[in-house]
C-alpha cells in the first residue's frame, strides 16, 4: 500500500510501474520479413530487395555479394532477363517500377572492373564432387551453389568452350561476347570448380559411369534440337529452323537469301531472329504469334513472352508483327514455299476450364514469302539421356528439378518449362541445394517459403516521388550486329534507382515505428535486434493500437494474433 | 547552492538517493534508458489506444525537454498520465484546473525570473481548456508577455468528460452534445480560429502542427523554445474514440485533415503569416470524413441535408488553401508530401 | 519606526518588507489601495518583485499558485466577488498544501452590490481549508501579514489575512512600521521543499481515487489543527522581537470577572473597546473575547476563555441565511460539551458596511436581559424598511 505524500504529489516516471501491455485485446504487432514482390518473382532467386538495401548504405560490394549470393552472373542477367522482378515491382504504381535489370547489370560490371571476388570458401580437399552436365548458365549457377554448400563440382561440356545457350542463342546486340567471357572466366576461377571442355555425355563420358563417380550429377545439357514443325502436314524443303538459323548465323554472318521473310513463334529467340533477319537487309520480316501484344486489352497471361524491351526496340526498327494468329497452310511452288495463309485466332476457355486456341474463320489471308522460319521451340539431344527423356525433356516431377533415377537431377531448359537464362540460374540453385541434401543424408532440401508481400500492406505515402532513371539505348540507325545496343545506366541513376526501393517487407530503420508509438513501446537499439531490425517491441506497455503497422512505410510490421 | 549541498538536501528531505551528475550508475542502463531521445512522457500512462494526445505530448516533450516545467490543465492528458500514485512525466509538472493552466504557468514563470532560472515554462491544455474555458487566462498570458510555450492538444471536443461539443468541434461533427438526429445534422456553429486570435496578441510565434507530421511538429516546438516570449502551438490530436475512427488510423486521420486543407498547418510571427505546408494534391473533404464515424450522417448519399453539409466543409477547406495560399507554387520539399518523408535511417529532411 | 499610514500603503510596505518573489493581483475595492501602493514601490525601486497584473482575480490566484509551487514567495491581495472568483483556486491552492499570503479586504457579497465592509467574503471560503486571520487594527494586520508568511512556510498551508474593507484599509493610524533588518531576521528564506524542479521532477496535482481522498482530507484537517500552536508560537516570536502581539489564537480582555462575555472578530473588537469604555458604567462589565484565528478553530482556547461567563454575545459580520450567524454557530458547537456553557446569544451586526456605534456595547448588554430574545438576529436590523411580507 502506497503511503501518501502531502499534497499527494508522484515521483517522476512512476507509470512505467503500470503495465499497459494487458490491454492488448486480441492483436499484436510483430516484424515480418516478408518476400519483397522482386525476390518472390525472381526466377533466379534473387533478394533484390536485400542487395538495394545495401546499395542505399552505398556498399557496392556488399550489395553485389548478397546478390551473387542467388545470381553468380549479374552482368549476363543484368543484360538477357525478362525481368519479372520489375513487373511485380510494388513502385510500379507510385511512379514507375525500380530499374532493377539496369542497375543488376551496372553492378555485376562493376564487379568485373574491380576484380570482386566471388564470396565462397574453397571446399575441403576431399569434399564430396557433384558432376555437372552442360556449362551453360544452369550449370554454372550449379557449380557456384555446390561450392557454397561447402561441395566441388566438376562440369562436363561437349563444346570447347563454356557458356551454352548464352553464346549461341543470345546476339552480341544484347549480350556481348566480353562480358560473357569476363564473367564466366571470373566464376570458374572459384575454388572448388573444375571444367571440363569437349566432353559429350553420351561420347565422352556415361550417366552411369558419372553416376558412379560423383555424388551426384546434375544435367543441364540444354536443348539443342529444333521440334518439328509442319503445317497440315507440309514441310518446305529449305526448312531453317529458328534457333538453328540463329547459330549459323553466328558462325557464318549470313542468312539466306529471301526479302519477305516469315517467323512463326513467340519467344526471344524467334524475337532475336526477326530483328536479325531486318537488320540483314530483309525488306519484311513479320512474327505471326498466336499471343497477344501488351496493352490494356490483353490478359496479362496472354502477352508475348518476350522482354518488353526487346519488343519495343523491334517495333522500332519496323519488325511487324501479327499477334493472335497462326500459319494455317503453306502455299508451295513445289517444295518450295511461296505464301502462307494466316488465321485470326484466341485463346478462349473451353468447357473444361482449360485454354483452348480458336481459329476464326473468315479471318483468312494469304501472304507472299520468300522464307518461312519455325522458331517454335527446341527440345532435348537424346545422346547419352536414353530413357530419361519424356516427350523430349527432362520432366520433373519437383522443383528441385530430381528425376526417377537416384541422385540424377535436371535443370534449365531441358526441364521443358523454362525458357530464361534466370530460371536456369535458379534451377542450378535448386539442383545444388537438392545435391546438397542428398549429399547430407538430409530429408528434403528447405526452399524459401515466407509470403511475398502484397502492395497493399506497404504505407506508400512515406516514399518521396522519385522518378525512374532510363539506361541508353543506341538509335535504330546505328545498331549493327555487333555493337551493344543497351548502355549502362551508369552509377549515379543506379544509385538513385537504389533509393527509390520501398524496401518491402524489410525495416528501413526509417524511425517511423519509433516515433509514432503513442505508448513508448518501441525501443531503438543501436545494435541489430534479434530480428535484424533496429526496433524492439516492449509488450509491456504495448496496448495494440496497430498505429506502427498503419504506418511502417514498408509493411514489415505487421499486427498478428495474440500468441 | 552547489550540486553536492543540493544533493545532500534532497537526501535528508526525502530519504532517496538522487545519483550524482558524475556518479557511474550502479548498473547497466537497460534499452529503455538507453533512448536516444528525451523521454518526458513514459510508457505506462492510461491513454487509450492510438491516443494523439498521448502521441502529440511525447513527441512535443522530446523537442522541449528537459529543462523545462509543465502547467497542465485538466483533461485528458492530465488525468491518464498522473493517476496517483504514478506519474508518466519526467519532467516537474504540475496540473491545478481546468481553466487556470495559463496562469499558473504565468506564476511559474514569474517565479523562474525572480530566480534568475532558465527553466523553460510549458503550459499544455485540451481544446476545451484552451479554446473555451481557459481562453480568457490564455489571452491574459500572451498579453503579459510571458516566456511560456502553450501547446493546445487539439481534439475538437470534450473528450474526458464523454466527447461533448467545444468551440473547436469542426462544423456538423456529431458530439453528444451535438448530436445527429432527425432534426440536426450534428454541430451548427463553426470551429473557433482560435489561431487567428492568438496572433492577433502580436506574439512572437503562433503555429499550427499535426501528429501526422511529426518532424514538422518537433521543429515548431524548437523554434518556439528558441523564442523569448509568448508562443503558441495548436497540435491536431485525433481522438479514436471520440472521432470514431480505428486505433491504427489516428496518423490517417489526422494526415487528411492537413491534406483535404480543414487544418491548415500555418505559422505566424507578430501576426503575421510567415509559412505554411502547401499540400501537395489537396484530398477531397469526404476522404476525410468517411473515416469517422463523427461524420456518419454526413456520408448519406440520397440525404440532401447530408451533401449540404459536407459543401460546406469542402466550402471551408478550400476557403483554407485560398485564404492560406496552401494550394502552393510548385512542388515544395516540405509540402504535405515532402515534410513527412522517409528513408533508410530516419526521416528524410525536407523531403529529399 | 512609527508614522501616520493608510492601512493599504501599511499593507503595502509590510509586504514589502517580506520580500516575495512574485505578487499577483487584480484591482477591486476595497484592496485597491494595496495593489496600487505596491505597484508604486515596484515602479520607484523599492521592491523587487515580479508583479504579474492578471485580468481577473481568478488569474491572480492562479499566479501565485503557480508561482508558490516553483518555490517562489507568492502574494496576492483581493476582495468581495474577487474571493469568490477564485474560490475554485482557493480550495486548489489549499489542497496542494501550497504555502502563500493573500490579504482579504473583507467587503460585502453581491447582490446587491455593496462594496461596504462584511465578513461574507471570507465566510464563503470557510472550508477551503485556508488559515484565516482576523485583524483589529492596522498595526494588526502589518503584523499579521509578516507572521503570516512564516506561519504558511512553517505549516505549509495557505494564509488568508482578512481585514475589514474601508474600516482598516483606508484610515490612517499610527503604525509602527519593523525594520527591512528586523523582518530579514526574523522571517526565514522561502525554501519550499516540494517545488516544481528539474533536478528532482515531481507531479503535483494528481488524480486520487475513492481508496486515498478520505486520507487526504484528514491530513489536511490535522494540518491545521497541528497550526494552532504555530499560530500562536509565531505570534509570540513576533511578540519577543517587537514588543506586539495581535493575539495568538484569541484573546481576552476587558474585565476577567465579568459574567457576560462579547466574542468578535476584526475591527469590531476596537469598537467593543471604545464602547465598554465609555458604556461599562451603565450597561455593565464584560469579557470581550477578540477571535483571531478563525481557521483552524481554537476550540480549546475558546473553552478556556469562556470560563465562569453566564452570557456570551457571539457578533457575526456575515450571515448563513436560513441558520443565522456562522461564527455563532460554531461557538455554540465547540462549547456544546461544556459542563458550565454560557448561554449564547449570535447576532449579525454591520452587514453591507451598515456602521457600528459604540452605543452598540449597552444595547448588545441590554439584549441579554430579554428571555424571549432568539438565539440569531440581525441586531441592526430595521424592520420598518421591509415590506411586511418580507420582514
Amino acid at each position: 500500500m502506497a503511503v501518501l505524500t502531502r499534497g499527494a504529489y508522484a515521483l517522476p516516471g512512476t507509470s512505467l510501474d503500470f503495465k499497459t501491455g494487458n490491454w492488448r485485446s486480441t492483436e499484436v504487432p510483430a516484424h515480418v520479413h516478408a518476400k519483397a514482390p522482386c525476390h518472390g518473382a525472381c526466377p533466379a532467386g534473387e533478394d533484390q530487395q536485400a542487395w538495394f538495401g545495401l546499395l542505399q548504405q552505398n556498399n557496392l560490394e556488399g550489395a553485389w555479394r548478397e546478390l551473387v549470393s542467388a545470381n553468380p552472373l549479374p552482368a549476363i542477367t543484368g543484360r538477357v532477363c525478362p525481368h519479372p522482378c520489375e513487373t511485380a515491382c510494388n513502385r510500379v504504381t507510385l511512379d514507375g517500377a525500380l530499374a532493377i535489370h539496369n542497375v543488376e547489370r551496372w553492378l555485376g560490371d562493376r564487379a568485373i572492373e574491380h576484380g570482386w571476388a566471388y564470396p565462397a570458401a574453397a571446399p575441403a580437399a576431399d569434399a564430396p564432387v557433384v558432376a555437372i552436365v552442360g556449362a551453360g548458365p544452369a550449370g554454372l549457377s550449379a557449380a557456384w551453389h555446390c561450392v557454397r554448400l561447402g561441395l566441388r563440382a566438376e562440369i562436363f561440356e561437349a563444346l570447347p568452350e563454356a557458356g551454352g545457350l548464352l553464346r549461341s542463342g543470345i546476339p552480341p546486340t544484347r549480350l556481348p561476347r566480353d562480358v560473357i567471357d569476363a564473367e564466366i572466366e571470373r566464376l570458374l576461377a572459384v575454388p572448388g570448380i573444375t571444367l571440363n571442355l569437349r566432353a559429350r555425355l553420351g561420347r565422352d563420358v556415361t550417366l552411369d559411369g558419372l553416376r558412379r563417380s560423383h555424388a551426384a550429377v546434375l544435367l543441364g545439357p540444354g536443348c539443342q534440337e529444333g521440334k518439328d514443325w509442319s503445317v497440315q502436314g507440309a514441310v518446305p524443303v529449305d526448312l531453317h529452323e529458328g534457333l538453328a538459323l540463329l547459330r549459323e548465323f553466328m558462325d557464318v554472318g549470313a542468312f539466306p537469301p529471301g526479302d519477305r521473310v516469315i517467323v512463326h513463334g513467340g519467344g526471344n529467340t524467334a524475337m532475336d531472329l526477326c530483328r536479325m533477319l531486318k537488320r540483314a537487309g530483309a525488306g519484311h520480316v513479320t512474327l505471326v504469334t498466336a499471343s497477344g501484344l501488351p496493352g490494356p486489352e490483353t490478359d496479362p497471361g496472354d502477352v508475348i513472352n518476350v522482354v518488353p524491351r526487346e519488343l519495343e526496340e523491334a517495333l522500332e526498327e519496323g519488325v511487324e508483327i501479327i499477334a493472335h494468329a497462326t500459319i494455317n497452310r503453306l502455299i508451295m511452288k513445289g517444295s518450295k514455299v511461296t505464301g502462307v495463309e494466316v488465321v485470326s485466332l484466341r485463346k478462349l476457355k473451353g468447357a473444361d476450364g482449360r485454354t483452348k486456341r480458336v481459329s476464326f474463320e473468315g479471318t483468312e489471308r494469304v501472304l507472299p514469302v520468300d522464307l518461312v522460319v519455325p522458331c517454335v521451340g527446341e527440345r532435348v539431344s537424346p545422346e547419352g539421356l536414353e530413357g530419361l527423356l519424356r516427350g523430349g525433356y527432362l520432366r520433373s516431377v519437383d522443383a528441385w528439378g530430381r528425376l526417377a533415377a537416384d541422385g540424377v537431377i535436371a535443370m534449365g531448359d531441358a526441364r521443358g518449362d523454362r525458357g530464361t537464362v534466370a530460371e536456369a540460374i535458379g534451377d542450378g540453385r535448386r539442383a545444388a541445394l537438392a545435391a546438397a541434401a542428398l549429399v547430407a543424408g538430409a530429408p528434403e532440401p528447405q526452399e524459401d517459403a515466407r509470403e511475398v508481400l502484397q502492395a497493399n500492406a506497404l504505407n506508400t505515402r512515406y516514399y518521396p516521388p522519385r522518378a525512374r532513371s532510363a539506361a541508353p539505348k543506341l538509335p535504330v540507325e546505328a545498331r549493327t550486329f555487333e555493337a551493344e545496343i543497351e548502355g549502362c545506366i551508369g552509377s549515379d541513376a543506379a544509385l538513385a534507382e537504389a533509393a527509390r526501393c520501398l524496401s518491402c517487407g524489410n525495416c528501413l530503420a526509417c524511425d517511423n515505428c519509433w516515433t509514432f508509438c503513442p505508448d513508448n513501446a518501441v525501443i531503438k537499439t543501436v545494435e541489430l535486434a534479434r530480428d535484424g531490425s533496429h526496433y524492439v517491441f516492449d509488450l509491456d506497455y504495448c496496448k495494440g493500437c496497430g498505429l506502427c503497422a498503419a504506418e511502417c512505410p514498408t509493411g514489415y510490421i505487421q499486427m498478428v494474433a495474440e500468441a | 547552492m552547489t550540486d553536492e549541498t543540493r544533493l545532500s538536501e534532497l537526501r535528508a528531505k526525502f530519504g532517496r538517493v538522487p545519483p550524482a551528475p558524475d556518479e557511474p550508475s550502479p548498473k547497466p542502463l537497460t534499452l529503455r534508458e538507453k533512448q536516444p531521445r528525451f523521454e518526458g512522457l513514459v510508457s505506462g500512462h492510461r491513454a487509450c489506444q492510438g491516443c494523439g494526445e498521448a502521441l502529440a505530448a511525447r513527441l512535443v516533450m522530446e523537442s522541449a525537454g528537459p529543462d523545462v516545467m509543465v502547467a497542465n490543465a485538466t483533461g485528458c492528458l492530465e488525468v491518464f498520465t498522473t493517476p496517483w500514485p504514478q506519474s508518466a512525466w519526467h519532467v516537474p509538472w504540475i496540473h491545478s484546473l481546468f481553466e487556470n493552466a495559463p496562469a499558473v504557468a504565468s506564476g511559474m514563470e514569474a517565479a523562474m525570473k525572480a530566480q534568475g532560472k532558465k527553466t523553460k515554462v510549458l503550459a499544455f491544455g485540451g481544446d476545451g481548456g484552451t479554446y473555451d474555458i481557459g481562453f480568457q487566462a490564455l489571452s491574459g498570458m500572451l498579453e503579459r508577455y510571458h516566456n511560456i510555450l502553450y501547446v493546445c492538444y487539439d481534439n475538437e471536443a470534450y473528450m474526458n468528460t464523454g466527447i461533448q461539443r467545444s468551440s473547436s468541434t469542426p462544423h456538423a461533427a456529431s458530439t453528444t452534445t451535438s448530436p445527429a438526429g432527425k432534426d440536426r445534422m450534428g454541430k451548427r456553429h463553426l470551429k473557433k480560429d482560435l489561431l487567428s486570435i492568438i496572433a492577433a496578441h502580436h506574439v512572437p510565434y503562433a503555429a499550427s502542427a499535426s501528429v501526422a507530421f511529426p518532424a514538422d511538429l518537433q521543429r515548431k516546438v524548437r523554434y518556439a523554445m528558441g523564442i523569448e516570449g509568448p508562443t503558441f502551438i495548436v497540435v491536431h490530436s485525433p481522438c479514436p474514440l471520440g472521432w470514431k475512427h480505428a486505433s491504427a488510423l489516428t496518423i490517417e486521420v489526422a494526415r487528411r485533415a492537413v491534406e483535404c486543407g480543414l487544418f491548415p498547418l500555418v505559422e505566424l510571427e507578430r501576426g503575421s503569416l510567415s509559412n505554411v505546408m502547401p499540400i501537395r494534391s489537396p484530398r477531397p473533404v469526404r476522404d476525410y470524413l468517411e473515416v469517422q464515424g463523427r461524420f456518419a450522417h454526413l456520408m448519406k448519399d440520397k440525404d440532401p441535408r447530408a451533401e449540404k453539409e459536407r459543401d460546406h466543409l469542402q466550402a471551408l477547406a478550400d476557403y483554407n488553401i485560398a485564404t492560406f495560399g496552401l494550394a502552393g507554387a510548385a512542388q515544395d520539399a516540405n509540402d504535405t508530401g515532402g515534410a513527412a518523408a522517409v528513408g533508410r535511417g530516419g526521416p528524410l529532411v525536407g523531403g529529399m | 519606526m512609527r508614522e501616520a499610514l493608510e492601512g493599504s500603503l501599511a499593507i503595502a510596505r509590510a509586504v514589502a518588507l517580506c520580500k516575495p518573489d512574485v505578487v499577483a493581483a487584480y484591482p477591486i475595492t476595497p484592496q485597491t489601495h494595496i495593489v496600487e501602493n505596491l505597484s508604486r514601490l515596484v515602479a520607484e525601486g523599492e521592491m523587487h518583485t515580479e508583479f504579474v497584473s492578471v485580468e481577473s482575480e481568478f488569474s491572480a490566484a492562479s499566479v501565485v499558485l503557480g508561482a508558490a509551487a516553483a518555490g517562489a514567495r507568492a502574494y496576492t491581495a483581493t476582495a468581495s466577488q474577487g474571493v469568490l472568483l477564485m474560490a475554485e483556486v482557493l480550495f486548489n491552492i489549499a489542497g496542494l498544501r501550497i504555502p502563500l499570503v493573500m490579504t482579504v479586504a473583507n467587503r460585502a457579497v453581491s447582490a446587491p452590490l455593496s462594496i461596504w465592509n462584511d465578513h461574507g467574503d471570507s465566510m464563503a471560503v470557510r472550508d477551503s481549508g485556508w488559515i484565516q486571520l482576523h485583524c483589529v487594527d492596522n498595526q494588526e494586520a502589518v503584523d499579521t501579514t509578516i507572521q503570516a508568511f512564516r506561519i504558511a512556510q512553517e505549516t505549509e498551508l495557505p494564509v488568508m489575512v482578512c481585514m475589514d474593507g474601508f474600516v482598516l484599509t483606508h484610515t490612517m493610524e499610527i503604525i509602527d512600521m519593523p525594520s527591512q533588518e528586523e523582518v530579514a531576521g526574523w522571517l526565514p528564506p522561502f525554501d519550499f521543499a516540494r517545488k516544481l524542479d528539474p533536478t528532482d521532477p515531481k507531479s503535483f496535482g494528481m488524480l486520487v481515487t475513492p481508496e486515498y481522498f478520505a486520507e487526504i482530507r484528514h491530513a489536511h484537517h490535522a494540518a491545521m489543527t497541528r497550526a494552532l500552536p504555530v499560530i500562536d508560537q509565531i505570534d509570540r516570536d513576533w511578540a519577543a522581537l517587537t514588543g506586539r502581539s495581535s493575539g495568538g489564537l484569541l484573546e481576552v480582555e476587558g474585565d476577567p470577572a465579568a459574567e457576560v462575555g462579547i466574542l468578535a472578530m476584526g475591527s469590531t473588537v476596537g469598537t467593543l473597546r471604545a464602547g465598554m469604555a465609555a458604556h461599562a458604567e451603565a450597561a455593565g462589565p464584560a469579557r470581550i473575547i477578540k477571535l483571531r484565528a478563525f481557521r483552524p478553530f481554537p476550540a480549546e482556547a475558546l473553552r478556556e476563555a469562556v470560563k465562569g461567563l453566564k452570557h456570551l454575545i457571539v457578533i457575526d459580520r456575515a450571515i448563513s441565511p436560513g441558520l443565522g450567524g456562522i461564527v455563532g454557530t460554531e461557538v455554540a458547537a465547540v462549547l456544546a460539551d461544556m459542563a458550565d456553557r454560557p448561554r449564547i446569544h449570535n447576532h449579525a451586526i454591520g452587514l453591507g458596511g451598515r456602521d457600528i456605534p459604540e452605543t452598540i456595547y449597552a444595547d448588545l448588554m441590554a439584549a441579554i436581559r430579554d428571555p424571549d430574545a432568539p438565539a440569531f438576529s440581525v441586531f441592526d436590523v430595521d424592520l420598518e424598511k421591509l415590506a411586511p411580507e418580507d420582514r
